[in-house]
């Protein structure tokens, strides 16, 4: 906003002096370059809120799910390894007894 | 027994009655009388309700840890079958409700219990290193009368004791509570239906002058505890547990309180897996924390405690251990 508003109070001298304006000045001066640099700067300063107030969010829930769901993901994997281990060990352990069992119909 | 036997004969009846057609009219009445008795039979049997200051003790194991700051480490040794020692250190700050803000303070202590323990008669004591002395006792008079003693003994005038009798019926409890500074209490509690009970209290504190009664409200099944509390000092309390499978239960609570005219909400869930117990719960306030109980042995547990406030930039983060028991 302050540029926009400083621009043409610097060049507004300048062509009030000469009759006479240099082609950059009179195209600064342009009607669609100002409004161009006006909504610029105006589209930074939201761009920079924007991106600020994201950040802000994203540490909240980064933070957030760090606590709440990162113990949760651990806990519960860990909790299906040991399931795994012990359908293993089941296995292992329990084919002799699962065979002992499937004997008697074999013999009979 | 009884039901069995009323249950039995009233089917009996019906068919001698509906074969012949000019003694249809007594049919429905038949009936009626037969879906009474089997009401009748339902209802006295009712399951004895949970005691009324439990009356959401589901959603409070959930929802409300023990969330601390610090370091903690706690050890029970048993002398023998009934007598056991407890010894527990806490570093860390504590935040003492001064004025409108809390403030944090670094404390340290070391607190030193007693329990015996006996089917009828308990006893527990708590000394902490700055001269607070919390003692308890529970004495089984009958079968079902029990005496409570809970004394509270500290520097200030914030000590405190009460002593409660609980009466428990067949299909209700009801508890009896005297206190210090006057404080008189009674509660009772019924089953209404198998799964709904219905509770009411009244108390009152002599020396402040102040009355209140209060209603409260439990239905519960196998998958689900839905509990909500009222009472005459502006507080409305409403909390619903939801079982999703024996190791896994969501909550939720809400509060509402109209003398200060705030409420919050809160939803938390709560892992009970083989090695540990995790829950975690984000309230209305923005309030995010976890605790988590890990079994690292047999009667060896590592705690983790996590709570985050960013609205007040308040960030607590405590480790402990348990030995024992």
């Amino acid at each position: 906003m302050a540029a926009s508003s400083n621009r043409p109070s610097l060049s507004l001298p300048g062509s009030g002096g000469r009759s006479k304006e240099g082609i950059l000045a009179r195209v600064s001066n342009s009607a669609i370059v100002q409004s161009g640099t006006r909504a610029a700067s105006s589209a930074a300063f939201v761009a920079k809120k924007l991106a600020r107030s994201t950040g802000n969010a994203a540490w909240i829930a980064g933070t957030a799910f760090l606590v709440l769901c990162v113990p949760l993901i651990i806990v519960m994997d860990r909790e299906q390894q040991l399931n795994e281990l012990e359908m293993q060990q089941a296995s292992l352990l329990g084919t002799p007894s699962f065979a002992s069992s499937s004997a008697p119909p074999a013999t009979k | 027994m009884g039901s069995s036997v009323s249950h039995a004969a009233p089917p009996a009846p019906p068919p001698p009655v509906a074969s012949p057609l000019g003694l249809i009219p007594p049919q429905p009445d038949a009936k009626e009388s037969e879906s009474k008795a089997e009401e009748k039979v339902d209802y006295l049997n009712l399951p004895c309700p949970v005691p009324y200051e439990e009356i959401q003790r589901e959603a409070l194991f959930s929802l409300k840890p023990e969330l601390f700051e610090g370091m903690r480490f706690d050890f029970t040794k048993g002398l023998n079958q009934r007598f056991s020692l407890s010894h527990s250190v806490f570093m860390g700050s504590m935040e003492l409700p001064q004025s409108a803000e809390p403030v944090k303070v670094p404390t340290a202590h070391y607190e030193f219990g007693a329990n015996f323990i006996d089917p009828k008669f308990m006893l527990f004591g708590r000394v902490l290193t700055d001269g607070r002395l919390n003692a308890r006792a529970k004495i089984d008079l009958t079968d079902n009368l029990i005496l409570k003693i809970n004394a509270q003994i500290q520097n200030g005038p914030y000590s405190q004791g009460t002593f409660n009798f609980d009466y428990k019926g067949k299909d209700y409890r009801t508890q009896f509570q005297m206190g210090n500074g006057a404080f008189y209490g009674f509660n009772y509690i019924q089953s209404v239906t198998p799964n709904l009970s219905l509770g009411t209290e009244a108390f009152w504190l002599g020396h402040q002058r102040k009355s209140g009664v209060g209603f409260a409200a439990r239905y519960n099944t196998d998958k689900m505890v839905a509990a909500g509390q009222v009472a005459s000092t502006g507080l409305v309390a409403l909390s619903y547990v939801h079982k999703v499978s024996e190791k896994v239960s969501l909550a939720s609570d809400f509060m509402y309180n109209a003398m200060s005219r705030d409420a919050t909400a809160s939803f938390g869930y709560d892992y009970m897996l083989r090695q540990c117990r995790l829950r975690g719960k984000i309230d209305s306030n923005g309030v995010v924390s976890a605790f988590l109980e890990e079994r690292l042995n047999m009667g060896v547990n590592f705690i983790l405690s996590a709570e985050i406030e960013h609205a007040k930039k308040d960030y607590k983060f405590g480790f402990g251990m348990t030995v024992g028991e």
